[in-house]
């Protein structure tokens, strides 16, 4: 049973956290400053979510289809993504599985692990609280 | 049991004479219009002869060739050569060469296979169709490549290389022939050498280690200890030659499942800025990355020590370009200390630089080391080092090996 009911579900759950990290000072400025554009795109269930930071000053969170073309893409199945935020994943075990797909400029997509790390522990409280439509922090 | 993955689905022809077999090996594959894909090097000085004459004898003789591959190759020719390919037609693609050559033959693989631009499909997993049928034939005895899932082009207006890797890029078949290489300098086959040892003692410690992969590590170092002096003073020597190229393609299993370390993130880095050889640079940073990583590989790397006595324990080390006997202690530190010191010996015997400087890398300054270092920080290879590594870390490191 993959651990998200429903595409709704998903990018719910993935849009709150990444708000929650837009509003956090020491990731944001980060994640800004890379001015990249990354695309999450999920499978089981199918799902999208885009973070922009092309422009260096702003964080944008785009759920579901855009016209964006991302810089680096990151494809994985909904479950592994969980587990990513739960801080289970080796990333670069699991691109060597083939569990993880990493398309464009690999070394600028792992240099953002370090940045989002802190977010590991914002998770559990966002998938505690989905449906509930509550902020977290 | 930790999580692992162990693949290397490409079948392996070795010994003296193997590539004779080339013509009966395209048609197994049902391809009838292949494409060579090699460097001018190679074929100004007849290296390929034995190569142009298989091909010749099972009526292939005539076969388009793209000699066009520069040392790190980069994406402008590989553009051209996926387009020359497109234009042959070529339904196999045959890659005689170093790593370099190989590499290229591989990322023009993707073009010449996939829809698109090549370079939409760089990173890893980034495409899920098989390609054209790809023979590699390595005249190097380092990189690894023929058995490698990875390729890695240089991008010359950003200064960065551009990583390929997927299941697809493995070589369907590798033709390891001892006599191709035979022409190759000393200096190249050291270097090349080195690739390959620190590509077992990378492998062997990394955070992707698994049993397969270590079995592979150890006989494969240890083939390099007992060959590389000998192949390097003495090229024509058939045995050396050949167990250098079987100890490469093994490391190259090894380490394409497991990952390697911060020796490979900061030759990469070094190699990128400043065109140094590959395997030359790696030789550079091996004792120092392993001195780095000794807090959390001292055993594994003692290890590799004890293997490497086992096979001729109590032998003086001189015919295999160490300075010390062969012989095992009862403590873990000292025989890790012991291979590191093992490791530079055969690095000097074989006539290697020792630092940077010599390898023509110009005096740095501490923003550029910094700014070196942090390129070093995202090397992909870095994420399977034993050891964490800081920005001052990896800028200590180059300090030291400059
Ligand atoms: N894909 C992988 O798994 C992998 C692993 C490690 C390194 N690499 C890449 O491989 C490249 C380095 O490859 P390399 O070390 O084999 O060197 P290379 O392919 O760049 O060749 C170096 C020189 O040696 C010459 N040469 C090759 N074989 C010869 C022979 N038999 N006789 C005489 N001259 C010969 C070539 O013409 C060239 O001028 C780098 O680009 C590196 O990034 C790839
Ligand atoms: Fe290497």
């Amino acid at each position: 049973m993959p651990v998200f009911s429903s595409t709704e579900e998903l990018q719910e759950v993935m849009f709150t956290l990444w708000n929650e990290m837009k509003g956090n000072p020491e990731i944001a400025e980060k994640l800004i400053s890379s001015r990249l554009i990354v695309q999450f795109q999920y499978k089981d269930p199918h799902g999208l979510l885009t973070v922009d930071c092309l422009d260096g000053k702003e964080m944008k969170i785009i759920v579901g289809k855009t016209e964006l073309k991302p810089v680096i893409e990151m494809s994985m199945k909904a479950d592994v993504a969980h587990e990513f935020w739960l801080g289970k994943v080796n990333v670069p075990m699991a691109l060597m599985m083939g569990k993880i797909v990493s398309k464009g400029p690999t070394p600028k997509a792992l240099a953002l692990l370090p940045v989002i790390k802190p977010a590991y522990s914002i998770y559990p409280k966002v998938w505690e609280l989905k449906g509930k439509n509550q902020r977290v922090g | 049991m930790r999580l692992g993955v162990f693949q290397s689905p490409t079948k392996v022809l070795f010994g003296e004479g193997t590539i004779s077999g080339i013509g009966d090996e395209i048609s197994q594959f049902g391809a009838s219009k292949p494409l060579l894909v090699t460097d001018k090097v190679l074929l100004e000085k007849g290296v390929l002869e034995p190569v142009l004459r298989s091909l010749d004898e099972s009526g292939f003789g005539k076969l388009p060739i793209f000699s066009d591959v520069p040392p790190d190759s980069d994406v402008e020719c590989v553009r051209q050569a996926a387009a020359f390919a497109r234009q042959a037609k070529a339904d196999l693609v045959i890659a005689c060469g170093g790593g370099s050559v190989i590499d290229t033959a591989k990322v023009l693989n993707i073009g010449l296979s996939l829809p698109g631009d090549l370079l939409e499909y760089e990173g890893i997993n980034s495409f899920s169709q098989a390609l054209k049928p790809l023979i590699a034939v390595p005249t190097t005895a380092g990189t690894g490549s023929e058995m490698s899932a990875v390729a890695m082009i240089m991008d010359k207006a950003n200064g960065k290389k551009l990583i390929f890797g997927s299941r697809y890029l493995y070589a369907d078949l590798a033709i390891l022939d001892p006599n191709l290489l035979c022409s190759l300098p000393p200096r190249l086959t050291a270097g090349t050498g080195m690739d390959a040892l620190t590509h077992c003692l990378e492998a062997y410690v990394s955070l992707g280690a698994n049993v397969i992969a270590d079995a592979l590590c150890l006989d494969a170092m240890a083939l390099i200890f007992q060959n590389l002096k000998l192949a390097t003073t003495n090229g024509d020597d058939p045995e050396a030659r050949a167990n250098t190229l079987l100890a490469s393609a093994m490391a190259g299993m090894a380490f394409t499942n497991t990952g390697v370390g911060i020796v490979h993130a900061l030759a990469h880095t070094i190699g990128g800025a400043f065109g140094t050889h590959h395997g030359l640079t790696n030789a550079v940073f091996l004792p120092y990355g392993m001195n780095f990583n000794m807090p959390s590989s001292y055993e594994r790397y003692a290890r590799c020590w004890r293997h490497l006595c086992s096979l001729d324990p109590g032998a003086s080390g001189a015919k295999y370009g160490i300075s010390a006997k062969l012989v095992m202690e009862a403590d873990f530190e000292k025989d890790a200390r012991s291979l590191v010191k093992a490791v530079s010996d055969l690095a000097d015997s074989c006539s290697i630089p020792k630092r940077l400087r010599d390898l023509g890398v110009p005096e740095l300054a501490d923003d550029k080391i910094l700014e070196l270092a942090a390129v070093a920080g995202t090397d992909p290879a870095i994420m399977f080092n034993p050891q964490e590594a800081s920005i001052e870390d990896l800028s200590n490191l180059i300090r030291e090996a400059y």
